[in-house]
């Protein structure tokens, strides 16, 4: 029998390794794809909560909000990914430290 | 006597009398070239302008212009003048010997470079001495009586760099100011007792002083009372400063040191301005005196003159002597004040005035030859001992006759005017002590034996300077003949054959023979001495023996017939030592001040200064302290919070390090941070 607790421990390593990415990789889309996996975590969330809603199905409406957001978002990043590598020819953020204080 | 001027041209004529030579005093600093000029123009003037003074007040009335010059409280003090007949004479006498002594001063100070200071500090102490004898108050009469003693200074430190001048115009002014406490508190009591310091106020006909009287022990004047013990202390505290100035004992050793300036200068301080300041104020304030003050004024009066006419027995300094000789007469002058005959007093003050001007005139002459052999020879001997003299009369015959016709004077034989000014102290002495009676026989004892010393000591004098042999050219062993000694020029002689014609007693009385015929002794007298014997008696016995002692010093020191080897015993080194007077102020007085100022010294050094360097060391200590904690605790303070700020700053700032996964990292322990706040809350 597969449990609300599985998902949520799914949704959770997802968001965790999500979240490793976005943290330790060198690679602006690489991190772009960490914050897919986040995005894709909580989207789970949202499904597997949406099963005490059958009536009004708010989490589906929700995930499928979010999957639309995720794509303009990814298509926004990447715009400034190929902007970012256009200006300093290199996509590795720590490289990229023109606004440090 | 008609009146010829205005009050106001009055008023004008003694303002340009003193102005002249306080311009000439400022011209002959400025103007150096001509200073001699400046010197002699304005004491002309002032000659000119006493002169018309004179004769506008003399017998005839009182002069007096006051201006006011400071208030204090109820206390006025005005700045005037005070014209009546003492004043015009000392005005005329001072003015008119001053021009004397500076046209002969023209001569002997001929070859000093400094001759512009010379004669800008003559017209200096004129200037102060005029002021004196024309002050309408005692403040005002001070003031100048001071200038007198620091021109004096001046010019008897002229020679500034003879050690010994130096230490004598120390002297004189140190002395002087001794007497001049004794003045100032003199100023004080009578201040205090009558609210006015002003001369006419005080001591006129109808003044303060005659309508005070002494009551019950209490001296009342019409504004208030005191002990009658202050009237005594006044006029003790006014004898100690006339005293001072006028060198009568004790404060009369500075005279004798004051010889060492110019000759002409001792001329002017001795006969007519600095010392003959001292009876001059005793003359003015004479009212005040009560009967203990006048005796101790005759007493010191008659010390003094006894006292330095045995002195002058034995000097042997030309000068000395004749410093004694007036230290002798100003005690004349200062007993004869003291018998309350004020107008024999002003009587031989002037004709002192102008023997004694005289006197030393002619042994300036004689001084100013012998200084020209010194330089001619390039010899070494002292010019001012007489034993370095002698025989001088053939080779200085002018200086010599006017040098006796002055002796003369001095000794007070008939014809001359010493013979009536000193008659007249004489006479009263004796009629004083006749009203006394017993010890007060004493004076007029004293007197007459101080008059014959007088008489010996002056005759010694000219005997050894002007007879017998030459003994310089045995001492430095130049012929006479090469020393080309003889008369000064005109310069000298004219102002010297000028004073003796004053020496003669016509000048001053039809008859010269009798007191009362004279104008000067006339105008003072408040009472006619008693038409008795012994006013015919005393200056023939006087005279009679004096003559005989002329004879007996032209023996002694002309010829050399009499000699007698007197030079150990004790009274000729007493005479000879002036009495012990330096010794004992130098060894006890001076010793002791000094003793006293060491150990004020002591005290300012170790107590008074330890004092202020403990208290200085304790400041410095506080302030370190202080410096201490506000370097480290305030500071600190500041400066820690600012550095830990600056730490704190940053770290913070390390957060803004543009790295893109750092921001991940701090909003997601933000986040984290948040949410379990928010758990445990």
């Amino acid at each position: 029998m597969i449990t609300l607790q599985h998902f949520l421990l799914i949704s959770a390593a997802l968001f965790a390794l999500g979240l490793y990415g976005v943290i330790t990789r060198r690679n602006a889309i690489q991190i772009l794809m960490g914050i897919e996996l986040m995005i894709n975590a909580s989207i789970l969330n949202m499904v597997a909560f949406s099963k005490f809603d059958r009536a009004e199905n708010t989490g589906q409406v929700f995930g499928l909000f979010i999957i639309i957001l995720a794509a303009v978002a990814v298509a926004v990043a990447l715009v400034i990914i190929m902007n970012l590598y256009k200006r300093v020819q290199t996509i590795d953020p720590s490289k990229t430290k023109s606004l440090k204080g | 006597m008609e009146q010829y001027f205005t009050d106001s041209q009055l008023l004008y004529l003694a303002l340009i009398t003193i102005t002249a030579p306080f311009l000439s005093f400022l011209f002959g600093q400025f103007f150096k070239k001509y200073a001699v000029l400046w010197g002699i123009s304005s004491i002309s003037i002032s000659l000119v302008t006493s002169v018309l003074l004179f004769f506008s007040v003399w017998q005839n009335q009182v002069l007096h212009y006051s201006f006011s010059w400071i208030k204090l409280a109820n206390i006025q003090i005005n700045l005037g003048f005070l014209l009546n007949n003492l004043s015009v004479i000392m005005l005329v006498l001072v003015s008119f010997i001053a021009l004397l002594v500076h046209i002969y001063s023209v001569e002997y100070i001929r070859k000093d470079a400094l001759k512009y200071r010379y004669f800008s500090y003559l017209s200096l102490f004129c200037f102060a001495m005029l002021c004196v004898v024309m002050a309408d108050n005692l403040f005002l009469l001070y003031a100048f009586w001071e200038l007198v003693g620091f021109a004096s200074y001046l010019l008897i430190g002229f020679w500034f760099t003879k050690r010994r001048a130096v230490h004598a115009n120390k002297k004189a002014f140190v002395m002087n100011r001794v007497g001049d406490v004794g003045f100032l508190v003199g100023i004080m009591i009578l201040l205090a007792q009558f609210g006015t310091v002003d001369l006419q106020t005080l001591f006129a006909e109808n003044g303060l002083i005659h309508s005070s009287f002494v009551q019950n022990g209490l001296w009342v004047s019409p504004f208030r009372s005191m002990p009658s013990a202050w009237l005594t202390i006044a006029g003790v505290c006014f004898l100690l400063g006339a005293a001072g100035k006028s060198a009568q004992f004790p404060l009369h050793s500075w005279l004798p040191d004051a010889m060492q300036g110019p000759t002409a200068v001792s001329s002017l301080i001795h006969a007519a301005t600095m010392v003959a300041a001292g009876v001059f104020l005793l003359l003015r304030i004479s009212p005040l005196f009560n009967e203990a003050v006048l005796t101790l004024m005759a007493s010191i009066g008659l010390l003094t003159a006894f006292m330095a006419a045995s002195i002058a027995l034995t000097q042997t300094d030309i000068k000395k002597v004749l410093a004694f000789s007036t230290i002798s007469q100003l005690g004349f002058m200062v007993l004869a004040v003291g018998v309350q005959d004020n107008a024999s007093a002003i009587f031989h003050l002037s004709t002192h005035a102008f023997f004694k001007c005289l006197l030393f005139l002619a042994a300036g002459m004689v001084i100013h030859q012998l200084h020209h052999v010194k330089e001619y020879t390039e010899t070494k001997f002292d010019e001012q001992d007489m034993a370095n003299m002698g025989g001088l009369f053939k080779r200085m015959p002018l200086t010599a006759v006017v040098f006796i016709i002055a002796a003369l004077a001095l000794a007070g034989l008939p014809f001359t005017s010493g013979f009536l000014s000193k008659d007249g102290i004489l006479i009263s002495v004796f009629d004083w002590a006749g009203h006394r009676g017993g010890l007060f026989w004493i004076f007029p004892l004293l007197v007459s034996i101080t008059s014959w010393l007088t008489t010996f000591y002056i005759f010694r004098l000219i005997f050894k300077t002007f007879f017998g042999d030459f003994r310089l050219p045995n001492i430095i062993n130049v012929r006479a003949e090469e020393m080309h000694l003889h008369d000064p020029n005109n310069w000298m002689k004219v102002p010297a054959v000028i004073l003796a014609v004053c020496c003669l007693g016509l000048v001053f009385a039809i008859n010269p023979l009798s007191l009362e015929s004279s104008w000067l002794h006339h105008a003072f007298v408040q009472q006619a001495h008693e038409n008795g014997l012994l006013h015919l008696l005393v200056p023939v016995y006087i005279n009679v023996l004096s003559v005989v002692l002329i004879i007996a010093a032209y023996y002694i020191y002309a010829q050399g017939r009499i000699t007698f080897s007197n030079q150990r015993t004790w009274y000729y080194q007493f005479s000879y030592q002036q009495w012990y007077f330096n010794w004992l102020y130098d060894k006890k007085l001076v010793a002791l001040v000094l003793w006293k100022s060491k150990m004020a010294f002591w005290f300012d050094r170790y107590v008074i200064d330890g004092l202020v360097h403990f208290s200085a060391k304790a400041a410095l200590f506080m302030s370190r302290l202080s410096d201490f904690c506000d370097r480290y605790l305030v500071d600190g303070a500041v400066n820690g919070i600012a550095s830990i700020m600056s730490r704190f700053s940053v770290w913070f700032r390390s957060m803004q390090n543009g790295k893109l996964q750092h921001y991940f990292v701090w909003m997601l322990l933000l986040f984290l941070g948040f949410m379990i706040f928010k758990i445990i809350i």
